[in-house]
């Protein structure tokens, strides 16, 4: 399981575009913030270079001011266990 | 409800970035995976850490397990980032992790032994110290003959080391003080030369102290923004995170971006403004030019604060002597000062009208007229960012100055928001090149060895008898290329760098210096570098993590990490090979009888008991490291000293700042211990209290009240502003080499790619260097996009693919290569002109010609 978490920068008049073409992204699920113009991004790959690789993408879509990552999380553990009931 | 793993980490990832940009979700079930200190669930334990790259100085939250590097995570109590990271500081824990990581020295040796024209074989650090020490002896001993009764500012040197920004503040320390304490050499100059060396010129002309006056407070205090020659969104992307932030929240906050060529940073500009190289001379003139003519300048602080003065001109450009450009130049190297009064300022700055500007520049009348009326507004903050584009330049010291005279004219300086600031390459290109003074002219804080009080003062901390310093400066980087190819430098140590990349004009200097027969280099790198594999003995290096460490970054801020893990195999840290590899001299081997006499107490010692066993370096004993957790940590330099020398150094080195009789005051810093609790702080640190704006009341501890302003590292506390023309670049375009060559770097990677190409992900975005152009100009040499294209300059030619779509747009008549690329090596194409006064090299000015390979 691989996951990381990014902000992406847009201006909040084409946010709500930019958010749908980053939903076109395998993996790729938008949580919210085109208000203000700060998409928090969650990326979900089977291996790295997957998520680097759309990671890097994101840059080339129209309207992206900025892409930081926040978070990384890299374990072996199956991405499928129950944690909570 | 059922909740996966999945699920669990995705809510923690999502929650840590909504936290960080200060968004609002309500679904989320907030996790808090990791804590400053101390271990989670996971058994993961999560300690701050230094990014180990740019110089912005982000914190980031390493997670380790099982002696390894796992996770990484945005410090979310860092004033520097608040939790973000960039996709560089996201891989950070794989840096360590490449596959070719080296483990043993390695000699070139043929039959057994050491030989030039062999091939690298494994040996052990003892053989390999022995044949360095071998070689810097013979050295060192024709050094001693040849300054027998000669002054110390005539003494000359053949040794040399090439550092590093990516030292650790101690590392810089040790490193000066074997070299100019010890070898009685300056031939010291750290990679920070390439990137910094004309911001640091600027500054000492202009405030007589090194480093900006404001911080990254201002990134939220600004109303406006004006970028010079630097592509933030890549090179600095959490700065331009907080910069865009500010400018999609605060009403009217403007962005103007300055370049060369079209760069991601045009996407949030309000007003891009793409000038022909050079030509930003002509652009900051004019702009004084504006304020001057419109009377917006402001009366009441240029009479109290500010000197005017014009600067020689017609200087040159840093080649050999022999060269025709020099022998033309009428004050080659020269920056002398001399005082003028206003109206000749305003003369001197009058020719460049804005009609003349634009047509210089290229760039439209009204965009200019737009950028100069932004400046003149006595209502609007600005703060102007610049970086390479303005470094790297054959007048680089001038127009650093130029834009300091713009804020100057206007007061708009010293003050929350209004903010001349020079961004920092590397992540201790200030902490460790410049405040310790890793320079062929410097000594640690601010201090040269020029000066014969200063080079007092450093014997008397350092315990050495008077007259050890050598008081002439020694070769800068560009220069050691040059004498090794000439045989004048013999034995050269190049650590925590990649040069033979790195520098310009690899062909003609870099590669004919280190090869030559006369000549026995030593490169130190955790990876086969191209440098590391042009060098006679190779030494591994545990790197960042591996070892405790200090960085100082762009806005004065120093930060500490401790050790995480231990380095591979034989690897051992910059420090520890330093320290060791003065045990391997006596001091009868590296001073003449006559300074030994002087000190007869040193008379059958090493040169490691001189520096490090002083009883100041030497005065920490062994502790336990442990953070506020209670989680212990490795220290290995101690445990193999029997001190704790990183603690040792530090204070030694605080003794040059922050001590009662210090000789330059303003970089006063924090003890040891401070630093590994806080996110680092902001010199001056008076009372343990940092600082954020410097030279102004209220906020500056070193301006008494009712003084306002008072730039205290000038004798009578004012700036100058300095009047500098425009003068042509060393090479233009001309028939036969038609384009502008621009070199830089691209957001992946990390310089010369030596830690970021191993990165898979890192290398596998960005595989291969690429040469942007504009599509007219590709067309018209049959190109077409994808396709290979050789680049010729009068020094040598590479291949590589071209880009007419990606994320750099140039003009017509501009090429940029990227220069990570350790196979595409562009140095062989730049020109080593540099600038005559801060003798930093100019990559991003030479003429090339473009054609199908």
């Amino acid at each position: 399981m691989n996951i990381c978490s990014a902000i992406v920068h847009a201006k909040p008049e084409v946010a709500g575009i930019v958010q749908a073409s980053l939903e076109e992204f395998a993996g790729v699920q938008v949580h919210g913030g085109a208000e203000q113009g700060k998409l928090i991004v969650t990326l979900e790959g089977e291996g790295d270079d997957a998520l680097a690789d759309t990671m890097a993408k994101f840059n080339d879509v129209s309207g992206v001011i900025n892409t930081v990552m926040i978070y990384h999380y890299c374990g072996d553990e199956p991405a499928d266990m129950e944690v909570m009931k | 409800m059922k909740l996966t793993r999945r699920d669990f980490v995705k809510s923690n990832a999502a929650a840590a970035a909504a936290v960080a940009a200060g968004v609002s979700l309500p679904a989320i079930q907030v996790a808090n995976a990791a804590t400053a200190d101390g271990m989670d669930a996971d058994g993961i334990r999560w300690d701050k850490i230094a990014c180990r790259f740019c110089g912005t100085g982000c914190s980031v939250l390493v997670g380790t397990k099982g002696g390894k590097m796992v996770a990484s995570q945005g410090d979310p109590d860092a004033p520097v980032n608040k939790g973000l990271n960039c996709i560089k500081g996201y891989f950070l824990p794989k840096i360590l992790y490449g596959e070719d990581r080296l483990t043993q020295p390695l000699l070139r040796k043929k039959g057994g032994k050491f030989a030039k024209d062999g091939k690298f074989e494994p040996v052990s650090w003892d053989e390999a110290f022995d044949v360095m020490a071998e070689h810097w002896k013979v050295a060192l001993k024709k050094d001693m003959e040849k300054n027998a009764g000669q002054p110390v500012d005539k003494m000359t040197s053949s040794v040399g080391m090439f550092g590093s920004g990516q030292w650790t503040v101690w590392e810089g320390y040790a490193a000066s003080k074997l070299m100019k304490a010890g070898f009685r050499s300056n031939n010291l100059d750290p990679n920070a030369r390439h990137c910094m060396a004309s911001a640091v010129g600027a500054f000492m002309r202009a405030f007589g102290i090194d480093e900006p006056m404001g911080c990254y407070d201002d990134l939220e205090h600004a109303d406006a923004f004006v970028l010079w020659g630097a592509n933030m969104a890549e090179m600095h992307p959490i700065l331009w995170s907080r910069l865009t932030d500010t400018r999609l929240t605060k009403k009217d906050c403007e962005v103007h971006v300055l370049s060369t060529y079209e760069h991601r940073c045009f996407e949030l500009a309000d007003n891009g403004m793409v000038f022909h190289p050079q030509s930003d001379l002509a652009i900051a003139n004019y702009i004084a030019n504006y304020i001057i003519q419109n009377k917006a300048y402001n009366q009441d602080f240029i009479g109290k604060h500010v000197n005017f003065t014009q600067t020689a001109t017609d200087i040159g450009y840093g080649l050999r002597p022999d060269h025709p450009l020099e022998k033309a130049a009428k004050n080659a190297g020269k920056g002398a000062l001399s005082k003028i009064s206003f109206e000749e300022y305003a003369a001197s700055v009058a020719p460049y009208t804005l009609e003349k500007a634009a047509e210089m520049s290229g760039v439209p009348a009204k965009d200019l007229e737009r950028l100069a009326k932004l400046y003149a507004d006595p209502n609007k903050k600005v703060t102007s960012y610049w970086t390479m584009g303005m470094n790297q330049h054959t007048r680089g010291v001038w127009i650093n100055g130029l834009v300091y005279n713009i804020h100057l004219l206007m007061g708009k300086i010293s003050e929350p928001g209004n903010s001349p600031f020079s961004l920092t390459g590397q992540p201790s290109a200030c902490g460790t090149a410049r405040e310790v003074g890793t320079f062929c002219h410097r000594l640690p804080a601010d201090l040269v060895v020029a000066n014969p009080a200063h080079r007092k003062f450093s014997e008397q901390v350092w315990k050495l008898p008077e007259g050890t310093l050598n008081g002439k400066v020694g070769y800068h980087a560009v220069l050691m290329h040059r004498m090794l190819k000439d045989s004048k430098m013999n034995t050269f140590w190049v650590m925590c760098n990649n040069n033979m990349q790195a520098a310009a004009n690899l062909n003609e200097e870099s590669y004919p210096g280190w090869r030559n027969p006369a000549n026995f280099i030593t490169v130190s790198d955790p990876y086969p570098t191209v440098s590391a594999m042009a060098a006679d003995l190779i030494l591994p290096t545990a790197m960042w993590a591996e070892k405790e460490g200090a960085y100082g970054n762009a806005e004065r801020r120093t930060q500490f990490w401790r050790q995480q893990v231990k380095a591979p195999g034989e690897s051992k840290s910059d420090l520890w090979q330093l320290m060791e590899f003065a045990k391997r001299f006596n001091m009868e081997e590296v001073w003449p009888a006559e300074l030994l006499d002087k000190a007869p107490e040193y008379k059958g010692k090493t040169l490691f008991d001189i520096l490090y066993t002083n009883d100041q370096v030497n005065k920490f004993a062994v502790q336990e490291v442990k953070d506020s957790q209670g989680n212990v940590y490795d220290n290995d330099e101690m445990a193999d000293f029997g001190f704790y020398p990183q603690k040792g150094l530090f204070e030694e080195y605080r003794m040059f700042n922050s001590a009662d009789n210090i000789i330059k005051k303003g970089h006063e810093m924090a003890p040891f211990d401070a630093y590994h609790t806080a996110r680092g702080l902001r010199w001056p640190v008076i009372d343990g209290k940092e600082t954020l704006w410097r030279f102004r009341e209220g906020y500056d501890p070193h301006v008494a009240k009712g003084e306002g302003v008072k730039f205290y590292g000038k004798p009578d506390g004012k700036a100058n502003i300095i009047s500098a023309p425009f003068e042509p670049a060393a090479e233009s375009p001309d028939k036969e080499f038609d384009l502008w060559l621009c070199t830089g770097r691209v957001l992946e990677h990390w310089h010369s790619g030596s830690m970021t190409n191993r990165v898979p992900e890192l290398h596998r975005a960005v595989p291969d260097a690429v040469v942007f152009m504009h599509r007219n100009d590709a067309k018209k040499r049959k190109l077409r996009d994808g396709q290979m294209a050789k680049l010729q300059t009068r020094r040598g030619e590479l291949v590589a693919r071209v880009e007419t779509r990606g994320r750099n747009r140039p003009p017509e008549g501009l090429v940029f290569i990227p220069w990570f690329d350790a196979s595409r090596l562009v140095n062989k194409l730049t020109l080593d002109a540099t600038d005559p006064l801060s003798k930093e090299t100019d990559y991003k000015k030479c003429a090339v010609k473009v054609i199908k390979a």
